[in-house]
């Protein structure tokens, strides 16, 4: 009977079906009143979780262990994220507001646990929590063209040391609650864990994605799973030594941070399915812990104020003095404290782990919500003043931000892609490859595309591939308007004409088989022996740079006023 | 130069790295944020429990052997007190959150919607997954080999609608009123199988590894919990301190010395 095979949906399904409901929703509802996605994923696991529907039980293991894996996804793509470029930018500075930024709200979460009288563990941890931030408004003050501003470059730099300190503390700490051994024993293990894992990070693990995404990274899919791998091995490296896996994830996105650039396709893929899929399941399984009757209680508000004023207190004193050591002005100083107030991905690791370990009780994970909130949406809203008071400054391209390559024939040349990827890799940078083809050409087919996808790739390049039609006169002028590059890679060695704003390198291959390129277009000193010191190579012979001023618009002819430029 | 660009960056930044390595280090004492316990009887954790003996978990000389026996002890432990005092309170009433006048039951108990209207349920402190156990002779590899055996059941079990419904046996069930009788209708050879959680299937077959063995698992099911009356305000520590256990390793270690590995029975795929 068809009745009697009906019954109510069960299980699995049922709980993933509610899940994306929530992941879809939960964002768009709140949204609509003008509050972050954030804030619609956490109160969408409350709703689902056992103090609201109870559509996912209280001891239900399934959207957890997802939601251990979304943070993981979540602290690599913290470290894959931050911009080391800037970090060796400012490094001074950064390194001053960083210790600064650390040391300030982590004493004051230690002055909060001790009033409170919570365990030593507890307090540390409290302390932790306070000291690490997330640059959710960074792209509002770089959208606004102060990426480049030295204070807001510092507050960016300055996250990888705060982040990192504050999870050598999460490791420290975690590590004498889980481990039975002797105390000194666990401490050297877990140094002995830190230098492995830089090491690795440093030296092994970049060279074998690099060489993995060499071999297989015209394959999508291929090339989405190495950085999973290798995310994934980072992670199980770090608990070998009795350190927490996010601590290993976000070592190997400080790895893979050059290999996977913020705007290249892997990183495109990287964030879909982290925005997609795992990270807001991670914030909705944190949202099942959110408990009404837990957070509107006096004693949880209580918490919760005193947490807010210790982790933003904290960070206005070391952003308000460290500033002003550093010679930042008032606003400037504002905007490194909207950089580095808002308490999102580790503290909410830091507070998920103090939970698992009964450090923290459901009191402590209400209140820490209330923060994660509060600070989010005050760093936002003063985001948008901070943007009015701050000189504009036009923002200096970095080098290999984003390296174009022109071709006229079937796929870039071997020399040109060479030429590309020492160009972008130093800063991190990702590419776009333009295929031209004159107008009676047909237009290649997906298997031939497919091909020169792999060819880019197997160049250790991540660019996004385009084909136009048209002269490459033409072709280059139209290209850098449409992806507005950092440098321009020819490979076509007869190209003579110039593009204004932008440098172009000219490459071709001697008669003898030597890579040789030429410079054409306006490049200040420094970027022109830049592109020098990145392309010189003991087996380039002869290398000949051309310069002379861009016109005042559009293309023009270039002479040939030849200047060599010794090999590195 | 180094990557920090200042030596004097690197030395701070170092500095401050060991700082906090040597603060951490010092955070050796136990126990949650704020919360603390308070006990009916001061420096002692009055423990209710239904069966006694039961085996693989409260079993032996005054009942101090077995996971929850040891159970108990680590919790009490971790909440600062003494010793342990174990109160046998039947096993209906513990299910609705009527200790007798202890501070928590461990009883192998599963928390239920129906269960938690009167009871307070800690966070679990063992996966509890449905478990085959068996008398010894006979096997069956998966739901059609289950589905011929003989079958006893608990007339308020919460598994024997699973058995009912999912295992569906060709031959109706022995319903017996509880555990005991189960396990009496399993020994005299009237039925051939019984669905019990896998914790209490591996300390059954542990103790009587002559007569029984576990056949398998199936899968979903939930967790064993500590059970406190209702709005306790205890449940708080009692929950972080359990996870403590589980995150030290106390809970695993105490599972393979009384229980065996969960690991290594194997899953007969219920439902498809």
């Amino acid at each position: 009977m068809l009745v009697a095979s009906i019954q109510a949906p069960s299980g699995a399904v049922l709980e993933f079906l509610v899940l994306f409901a929530v992941i879809l929703f939960g964002p768009l509802v709140v949204s609509r009143l003008g509050l972050p996605g954030l804030i619609g994923l956490l109160l969408g696991g409350f709703a689902i979780g056992p103090h609201g529907l109870d559509l996912i039980k209280a001891g239900d293991q399934t959207v957890p262990a997802l939601g251990q894996l979304g943070l993981l996804y979540l602290m690599f793509i913290a470290g894959l994220e931050l911009d080391l470029h800037v970090l060796r930018k400012q490094r001074s500075a950064a390194v001053v507001l960083g210790l600064a930024a650390f040391a300030v709200p982590f004493s004051a979460g230690l002055v909060i646990g001790w009033a409170l009288g919570w365990s030593v563990a507890a307090t540390i941890l409290l302390g932790a929590l306070f000291s690490s931030h997330t640059l959710i408004v960074y792209p509002t003050l770089r959208d606004a063209g102060l990426g480049g501003n030295p204070a807001v470059a510092s507050a960016v730099g300055a996250t990888v040391l705060t982040d990192t300190l504050a999870l050598i503390v999460l490791a420290v700490v975690a590590g004498t609650q889980t481990a039975s051994a002797d105390i000194t024993v666990v401490i050297v293990e877990i140094a002995v864990g830190f230098v492995v894992l830089a090491g690795v990070g440093l030296l092994l693990l970049p060279r074998l994605v690099d060489r993995a995404l060499r071999m297989w990274g015209g394959d999508r899919v291929a090339r989405y799973v190495v950085v999973i791998v290798a995310l994934l091995a980072m992670a199980a490296l770090a608990e070998v030594f009795g350190i927490e896996p996010i601590i290993g994830a976000f070592f190997a996105g400080l790895a893979l941070n050059r290999l996977v650039p913020n705007e290249g396709q892997s990183m495109d893929r990287v964030e879909f399915f982290g925005s997609a899929v795992f990270v807001p399941v991670f914030v909705v399984s944190i949202g099942l812990l959110l408990d009404p009757s837990v957070m509107f209680t006096t004693e949880t508000l209580e918490l919760a104020g005193l947490i807010c004023l210790g982790a933003l207190g904290g960070k206005a004193i070391a952003c308000w003095f460290a500033g002003a050591a550093l010679g930042f002005d008032p606003p400037e100083r504002g905007a490194m404290y909207v950089l580095t107030a808002p308490q999102a991905a580790a503290t909410l690791a830091v507070t998920l782990i103090g939970f698992e370990l009964g450090l923290f009780d459901t009191s402590v994970v209400n209140a820490v919500l209330v923060l994660i909130l509060v600070s989010i949406s005050v760093a936002a809203v003063l985001a948008q003043r901070v943007v009015t008071w701050m000189p504009r400054g036009a923002a200096h391209k970095v080098l290999g931000e984003k390296v174009l390559v022109a071709t006229m024939a079937e796929r870039p040349s071997d020399t040109a892609m060479r030429a590309a990827t020492r160009l972008a890799r130093p800063d991190g940078g990702h590419g776009e490859v333009v295929i031209t083809r004159t107008a009676g050409e047909p237009r290649p087919e997906a298997t031939a595309l497919r091909s020169v996808e792999r060819h880019i790739f197997g160049h250790g390049f991540d660019g996004r591939l385009t084909t136009t039609v048209g002269p490459l006169a033409e072709a280059v002028p139209w290209a850098v308007t449409e992806t507005e590059p950092s440098v321009v890679v020819i490979d076509d060695a007869d190209f003579d004409i110039l593009v204004p704003g932008v440098p172009l390198v000219v490459v071709r291959v001697t008669d003898s088989g030597e890579d040789t390129f030429r410079v054409v277009g306006s490049i200040d000193a420094e970027d022109g022996r830049e592109i020098a010191r990145r392309l010189g190579d003991p087996r380039t012979a002869r290398n000949r740079m051309r310069r002379r001023d861009p016109p005042e618009n559009g293309a023009s002819r270039s002479t040939d006023t030849a200047q060599s430029i010794a090999p590195r | 130069m180094t990557a920090w660009g200042q030596p004097t960056g690197w030395a701070v930044a170092l500095a401050a790295i060991a700082a906090g390595l040597t603060l951490s280090g010092c955070a050796v004492e136990q126990g949650a944020a704020g919360a603390k316990f308070v006990p009916r009887k001061p420096g002692v954790l009055i423990v209710a429990t239904s069966f006694l003996p039961a085996p693989g978990f409260w079993f032996g000389r005054g009942a101090k052997s077995g996971f929850e026996a040891g159970l108990a002890l680590a919790l009490a432990h971790k909440l600062g007190l003494e010793r342990v005092r174990v109160v046998q309170v039947p096993f209906a009433k513990v299910t609705h959150g009527r200790l007798d006048g202890a501070d928590l039951g461990l009883s192998q108990v599963t928390p239920t919607s129906e269960r938690e209207r009167t009871a307070s349920f800690s966070t679990p402190y063992l996966i509890a997954p449905p478990g085959v156990l068996g008398r010894r002779g006979v096997e069956a590899i998966d739901l059609k080999g289950l589905r011929s055996l003989h079958w006893v059941v608990g007339r308020v079990s919460t598994l024997t609608p699973i058995v009912r419904n999912v295992v569906q046996p060709t031959s109706p069930p022995v319903v017996v009123e509880d555990r005991s009788s189960e396990l009496e209708v399993l020994r005299s050879g009237r039925a051939d199988a019984l669905l019990v959680d896998l914790p209490v299937a591996l300390g059954l077959a542990r103790a009587e590894p002559g007569r029984f063995h576990v056949l398998g698992q199936l899968n979903g099911g939930e967790g064993l919990a500590a059970v406190l009356p209702k709005g306790s305000p205890n449940l708080d520590i009692v929950d972080s301190s359990i996870r403590a256990l589980t995150a030290n390793g106390t809970i695993s270690s105490l599972s393979s010395k009384w229980l065996g590995s969960q690991a290594d029975v194997p899953l007969i795929l219920s439902s498809p």
